[in-house]
């Protein structure tokens, strides 16, 4: 009787039985009867978006076999086609997700017990022309594994998904993607494109090898490996030196990367930076897969000339409700936590283009939500559909057949009510022409109004609610409240105490919407009587928002936005000046020496004259220094600080081609604590956890600069190497010590191989290039390899030796080894036992940059003495004094006052070691280290003497911009507690600010010490000895 | 060599090769006048061209023009700056000869709450580290057990012993609590979620009470005599009940040092605050709570982000200037010795140079219960002197010439001078 459970009844019989069109491919032998239901559909009456910016209003979708067929602007329906109504709904084309691990297998999970367990893998199995290294997977071709997954298939699909480009998402290269419709079908019938782009991590991600264990390991291991990849294109087939060239799949199928690109996962602005340098040395296009703070350094991003990923998973805020909770909240969590949904916007202003994806939500639902959020925060629609759309399908390799509505496309549709960017819903789905309902396209509305007659009676329903409809019943003055009340597509029922015909107590009503504005009723009363009655709506309240115009960017951000952007970041690189700075003591640190009342001219960013009395030249800034004193800025030859993800790679005994300069760090507040300490310059060096450690950095402490701006390129390359118990693991437990050298003979021993070998790659080298050109046919190159050539490079005298140290065996040793190959030893750093020979470092031109007073950490240090300076440089070794410590590097100054106090060395000397000998050890002192005429204006001043106890940095300055002024940095502390409280009362206020990404912001880096040894992608750490060195 | 070692100094002073031959000073056998030097006093201020008379270990005069004592030894120390010993709190000083090397370690005990080991019974008075420590004007040092909730108890040693005994100035100065973690950390090796991160804290709190209940409960029952037996744990404990003993909580964080506020008031303790990282943030708090406060990072980095690059280092100067009785410490062993230029530091940073020196003298000997002997230039103190040719906290300045310690000339030689001395003879 009740018309809503017949059709219900219907419906469900109706599903049964419909064959689901799971339809075999043209190969597969058909069992029992053939399917050939019709696949021709119209869709009609439908507002289409056939791509970003571009809408056919009225028109008629007709779709066939899978594909779309055409657009009938006149709203015509072909015959013969299913014609489905869609007035009111808009068809967009399906969305792609260019990023995605969906229908491929999981990677093994390998079973690793706590470390100290499990012995170090430092290589690994080869089989079927695999890479060397287990993080590499580039011969995997993904379609070959491909296969639908319904289940998964869902959650993409009710975002309006209907395509992905999918790999398994493990290790640095993941293989070659596959791009699919989310169609529940065969995977022959999904495959849109066989072979996409090649997937990429920095992360080693299921490899248990041990290299590498930092992201300086990973990037030196994809530049070892594209580099390969080119020689074995042209290596293959041929002989190398030692026999037949190998073969490798992995490398063979990198061969065509330049065309095929790869799509790589970063972890923040830094590291999207960092790719993008690796892969452009070898002309690798790339999208990468963003972190959301590219905001941060849009400038540098933008430059990349990049497209992005995005995942939408925005961070939930910081805890500040408790009472102390501002004791753990940082004020740059704060900043993102408020920006981090701009991003899109700032991206799209910036002319950079991106999509988006699913990756990384914790649940799919959260996608639109947080879509719109974006949109609320300045994104246009218009982007956001390119983003779904015409974007990845260009990424994903299927912009010929998706991502578009046009002839000849795939029939992936959206059809949705409303406007999906504010607060639309999707109703269905259309993959390869098949709809999958996500909602019933039309379902009864009960908001309003319900005037009806029954029994003769005017009465009024009142009703609202979507999905819970409730309200009361009115009839004159008496309101009755309906209560059970359920709802499905068309019909409302619900049970009211009232009296119609005389009949009082509860009756049963249901509603079913017929027009518009129209409703049939039937009201079952106590008495069992039925009255069939008729309704009419009046207009419900309007609805708020009608999509369009209400799209305000919300960009009135409370934070400020600086570089880098953390507590104390600037508002841009400060201005280059032109000073006078009058009435000093001027601390030149070259043979003028100490200069009492004396002025400095600085032009151009350089000394331009250093005198007294002089006059001021107009348009120059004039900074009266009386009572003050200028010295040199201050230079620390060991520092690591501004390092990212592991300052040691510290997994195989010589790593010489590991570069701590991909991995600079230039947010570290470090940065700008030693810049308050008057340090201007520091090489930033690779740990003591092998003998030939990576490569050097020497950086200036420009901050607020990206990590490229801070290199110091004028500093020729330098490199690490490391002696004694470090690097012989002799804090590992015995059973766990398997690499060679456990010994300082053995330390000898791989050196000298080292070398060695090195000089034998150049032999191979030039042998190679005398070959004649037919010999060349059947003669592989010699394969470039970074780790040998960087030993070349310090053998040909190209690259100097910054070498760890502390007793007088080993350093005698390493002397010797040099003197063997025919290069001089640059400096030992540490050298605490230097003093003990010193006269054979001083006759082989050898410098020591030592502590001035640490001793007793550990055995090797036992005879550490705090004269050493003093008797090194009294041997005549150039000296200086080193922090290797974020802390002690902002106080270097009294630092090197040690060796007045212990051994009687001259104030100017003293100096010296911090400046003029640093920068010679670095070989940068043509530029810098004293203030003389010529060089760099890197200068600090001083509210006291130098050397002092009771001195304060006042300014530090880098080539003429001053980068710490104490003035300034008490308004900052001002400014970002307000900021800080304005953010956290923003927090308070927003009630859904707990929702989103946990561990959404950059986890903080350790202070990194020499022997810091840490997996950064096992997250295990192998030794960190309290205060060691 | 800058040292300039007067006759008497040398004399003691054997340039020998031998690891170790330093002996302890002999008990003083004549008075010794030091004639015409800048005498810092602590209490009466700096007192220009005075002299110092020592007798039998005492100071027995202090003032200028002093009539010589017959047989007395004069020492001319006119130009030269004389202080009373520093004191170094919060060391382990004697307890870790070469830290990585196991064998060399005696300060951490096994267990969360040690309260009944003592520090002084590990002290090695032949550390090779001690004599580089009085090198630079230190004489005293707290001796302190590491570890887990309750780490045990410190003692106060004079550096310059034959053994524990004669060395210990005052043995078993107080217990040591290191106040369990607060807050959460989002440190990337941190892989706990922030409720297990509260957890854990909570939990450790939880136990650390328990402590203090227990002890409480043995004290109140050994009182009336109900104990079953004896437990080394909670005697250890016993002074902390009856007023006689001093509660040591290591605590940095602001929510820590709120924590323990309350706890030491609840059992109304003797206390005294070490650490105190966060103690600029609740200055006021602490001098209105007469909190005693040992500061332990005056050449630390800020302890948070976002703090200020010099907030370690002008802590002191808040906490003088909120009037907190503190004294400043640097916690370690061997990097002890550069405690008085830590001190000049927090100078740099806005603490007056007279307040700078009394934390590192006589308020470290008043919250220690020394005070009637130590900690300052006064008449009828301990002969416990520092001759310095420049000022003591800084570098540039500081060299110090003769040390006394109860009027016992100390050796100043060490391992680094010994090794300098022999390096200087290598061709």
């Amino acid at each position: 009787m009740i018309s809503s459970n017949r059709l219900s009844k219907l419906a469900v019989a109706m599903c049964a039985a419909l064959p689901a069109l799971v339809s075999a491919s043209q190969t597969t032998t058909v069992q029992g009867l053939h399917d050939n239901s019709s696949s021709y559909v119209a869709l009609q009456n439908a507002t289409i978006i056939t791509e970003p910016g571009k809408t056919i209003e009225n028109a008629t979708l007709v779709i066939r076999n899978g594909k779309i067929e055409r657009i009938n602007q006149n709203n015509r329906a072909p015959e013969g086609a299913r014609v489905i109504d869609l007035s009111g709904h808009t068809v967009y084309p399906g969305f792609i997700d260019a990023y995605s691990n969906y229908g491929v297998p999981e990677p093994k999970k390998e079973q690793r017990g706590p470390w100290f367990s499990t012995r170090p893998e430092y290589s690994n199995k080869r089989e079927g022309g695999n890479a060397a290294n287990d993080a590499i997977h580039s011969q995997l071709e993904w379609v070959n594994e491909a296969a639908s997954d319904a289940k998964a298939a869902n959650d993409y699909i009710e975002q309006g998904f209907t395509a992905v480009q999918s790999a398994r998402l493990d290790g640095i290269f993941q293989g070659q993607a596959v791009t699919l419709s989310l169609a529940d079908k065969i995977a022959n019938n999904v495959v849109y494109l066989a072979q996409g782009r090649h997937f990429g991590s920095f992360d080693k991600g299921s490899s248990q090898q041990q290299y590498p264990s930092s992201l300086m390991g990973s990037i030196a291991l994809i530049r070892q490996t594209l580099s390969d990849a080119n020689w074995y294109e042209e290596a293959q087939g041929k002989n190398a030196y030692n026999g037949p060239v190998e073969y490798n799949a992995a490398l063979a199928e990198l061969g065509p990367i330049e065309q095929e690109g790869m799509v790589f996962t970063v972890s923040d602005d830094k590291s999207l930076l960092r790719a993008h340098s690796v892969f452009s040395e070898f002309d690798v296009p790339v999208t990468f897969v963003g972190s959301n703070y590219e905001y941060a350094r849009l400038d540098a991003i933008k430059e990349t000339n990049s497209t992005l990923i995005l995942p939408l998973n925005f961070p939930a805020a910081p805890e500040v409700s408790g009472v102390n909770d501002h004791l753990d909240v940082e004020l740059a969590d704060l900043r993102h936590w408020e920006r981090a949904p701009g991003n899109a916007a700032a991206l799209s202003a910036a002319n950079i283009d991106f999509s988006f994806t699913l990756h990384q939500l914790k649940s799919a639902s959260d996608f639109w939500p947080n879509l719109r959020k974006a949109v609320q925060h300045g994104l246009s629609k218009e982007r956001a559909l390119a983003a779904l759309t015409t974007v990845p399908a260009r990424i994903a390799g299927v912009a010929d057949k998706a991502g578009k509505i046009a002839p000849g496309y795939m029939a992936d549709l959206v059809v949705a009510e409303g406007d999906l960017f504010t607060d639309g819903s999707i109703k269905s789905v259309w993959l390869q022409g098949t709809e999958k309902e996500l909602a019933p396209l039309r379902k009864a509305d009960f908001n309003g109004s319900i005037n009806a007659t029954i029994a003769n009676q005017e009465v009024v329903f009142e009703l609202q609610g979507d999905d819970k409809v409730g309200g009361a019943l009115v009839i004159g003055d008496a309101r009755s409240k309906l209560r059970a009340s359920r709802r499905d597509e068309s019909s409302l029922s619900f049970v009211v105490d009232s009296d119609f015909a005389g009949v009082e107590g509860a009756w049963r009503v249901e509603l079913e919407q017929t027009a518009e504005r129209t409703y049939a009723g039937v009201a079952i009363g106590p008495d069992g009587r039925e009255l069939s009655f008729e309704g009419r709506r009046e207009a419900a309240a309007e609805q708020t928002n009608n999509g369009e115009g209400a799209n305000v960017a919300a960009t009135d951000y409370v934070s400020r936005l600086t570089y880098p952007n953390v507590a104390y970041g600037l508002d841009g690189l400060p201005e280059r000046q032109n000073l006078h700075i009058k009435n000093a003591t001027v601390w030149t640190a070259d043979e003028q020496g100490i200069l009492e009342d004396a002025d400095v001219l600085v032009r151009d960013g350089k000394f331009y004259r250093v005198g007294q009395d002089l006059r001021t030249p107009s348009g120059y800034t004039v900074i009266d220094a009386t009572g003050m004193h200028v010295t040199p800025g201050i230079i620390d030859e060991h520092s690591h600080i501004a390092i990212d993800r592991g300052v040691n790679e510290s997994s195989e005994a010589i790593t010489a081609e590991v570069r701590i300069g991909d991995v600079v760090n230039p947010d570290d507040i470090h940065i700008y604590r030693s810049l308050a300490g008057g340090t201007t310059m520091a090489q930033l060096l690779h740990g003591s956890a092998n003998p030939i450690g990576g490569q050097a950095q020497v950086i200036k402490l420009r901050w607020g600069a990206t990590a490229d701006q801070m290199k110091f390129d004028a500093a020729p390359p330098s490199i690490k190497f490391a002696l004694g118990e470090n690097v012989k693991q002799s804090r590992y437990p015995s059973w766990l010590s398997t690499r060679y050298p456990q010994t300082r003979m053995g330390v000898e021993t791989l050196m000298r191989d080292g070398f060695t070998a090195a000089l034998e790659y150049r032999e191979r080298m030039q042998a190679y290039e005398k070959l004649s050109r037919s010999e060349r046919a059947k003669t592989a190159a010699p394969r470039p390899d970074y780790r040998l050539q960087t030993l070349l490079e310090i053998l040909e005298r190209e690259r100097f030796v910054h070498a760890h140290s502390y007793v007088q065996s080993e350093i005698l040793m390493l002397l010797r080894l040099a003197e063997d190959f025919n290069f001089t030893l640059t400096t030992f750093t540490h050298i605490l036992e230097g003093y003990k020979v010193a006269s054979e470092m001083a006759k082989h031109g050898a410098g020591g940059s030592s502590f001035a007073d640490w001793w007793a950490y550990k055995f090797e240090v036992y005879d550490a003495i705090p004269q050493n300076a003093c008797l090194m440089s009294e041997k005549g070794v150039l000296t200086s004094i080193n922090s290797d410590s974020n802390d002690l590097q902002r106080r270097l100054n009294t630092e090197a006052a040690k060796s007045v106090t212990y051994c009687g060395m001259s104030e100017h000397e003293a100096l010296k070691m911090v400046t003029l000998n640093p920068a010679k050890q670095l070989k940068v002192d043509q530029y810098v280290g004293s203030i003389t005429e010529g060089k760099h204006a890197d200068f600090v001043i001083w509210n006291n003497h130098p050397l002092s106890s009771y001195a304060r940095v006042e300014q530090t300055w880098i080539n003429a911009r001053n980068y710490f002024n104490r003035e300034r940095d008490q308004e900052l502390r001002v400014a970002l507690q307000e900021e800080k409280q304005a953010l956290m009362q923003q927090v308070l206020a927003d009630p859904s600010a707990s929702k989103g990404a946990e561990n959404g912001y950059k986890r903080e880096q350790p202070s990194w010490h020499c022997d810091t040894e840490h997996d950064t992608w096992l997250q295990t750490f192998t030794a960190h000895s309290h205060g060691g060195h | 060599m800058k040292k300039l070692m007067t006759a008497v100094a040398a004399a003691s002073l054997t340039l020998s090769a031998a690891a170790h031959d330093i002996v302890p000073g002999e008990p003083q056998q004549q008075p010794i006048l030091l004639q015409g030097g800048t005498v810092y006093t602590v209490v009466n201020g700096v007192k220009e061209d005075t002299d110092l008379l020592l007798v039998d270990g005492k100071i027995s005069a202090i003032g200028k023009d002093l009539a010589t004592p017959e047989g007395a030894q004069v020492v001319d120390v006119s130009g030269k700056h004389l202080y009373p010993g520093v004191i170094a709190m919060d060391t382990t000083l004697g307890l870790k000869e070469i830290e990585a090397v196991r064998a060399t370690e005696d300060s951490e005990e096994t267990g969360a709450i040690t309260p009944e080991v003592s520090g002084h019974v590990a002290y090695n008075p032949d550390s090779e580290v001690i004599p580089t420590i009085r090198y630079n004007g230190i004489s005293h040092a707290q001796v302190v057990p590491q570890g887990d909730l309750i780490a045990g108890r410190s003692s106060l040693l004079q550096l310059d012993g034959w053994t524990y005994e004669d060395a210990g100035e005052r043995l078993n100065v107080g217990v040591h609590v290191n106040w369990p973690r607060v807050g959460v950390s989002s440190s990337w090796w941190e892989t706990r979620s922030p409720a297990e991160q509260r957890k854990a804290n909570a939990e450790a709190r939880k136990n650390l009470k328990r402590a203090f209940i227990e002890a409480k409960a043995y004290y109140d029952a050994k009182q009336a005599g109900e104990l079953n037996g004896t437990d080394l744990r909670w005697e250890a404990m016993l002074g902390l009940f009856d007023g006689s003993g001093t509660l040591y909580v290591h605590a940095n964080d602001q929510r820590q040092i709120q924590e323990a506020m309350t706890l030491t008031k609840e059992f109304g303790f003797d206390w005294v605050l070490m650490g105190a990282r966060d103690a600029w943030r609740m200055a006021d708090t602490l001098a209105e709570a007469d909190v005693r406060v040992v500061y332990g990072a005056p050449f630390g980095l800020p302890s948070r982000h976002d703090e200020a690059f010099d907030q370690a280092f002008s802590t002191p100067a808040a906490l003088a200037d909120a009037g907190v009785d503190f004294a400043i410490s640097y916690p370690g062993y061997w990097d002890v010795r550069n405690l008085p230029f830590a001190a000049g530091n927090a100078v740099a940073y806005g603490l007056d140079k007279d307040a700078a020196l009394r934390a590192i003298t006589l308020t470290p000997a008043e919250f220690m219960g020394v005070a009637d002997r130590v900690g300052s230039l006064e008449v009828g103190k301990q002969a416990t002197v520092v001759i310095s040719a420049g000022d003591l906290l800084d570098p540039i300045g500081q060299n110090v010439e003769m040390l006394f310690i109860e009027g016992r000339m100390v050796d100043l030689n060490n391992r680094h001078l010994q090794l300098y001395n022999k390096y200087q003879q290598k061709p």
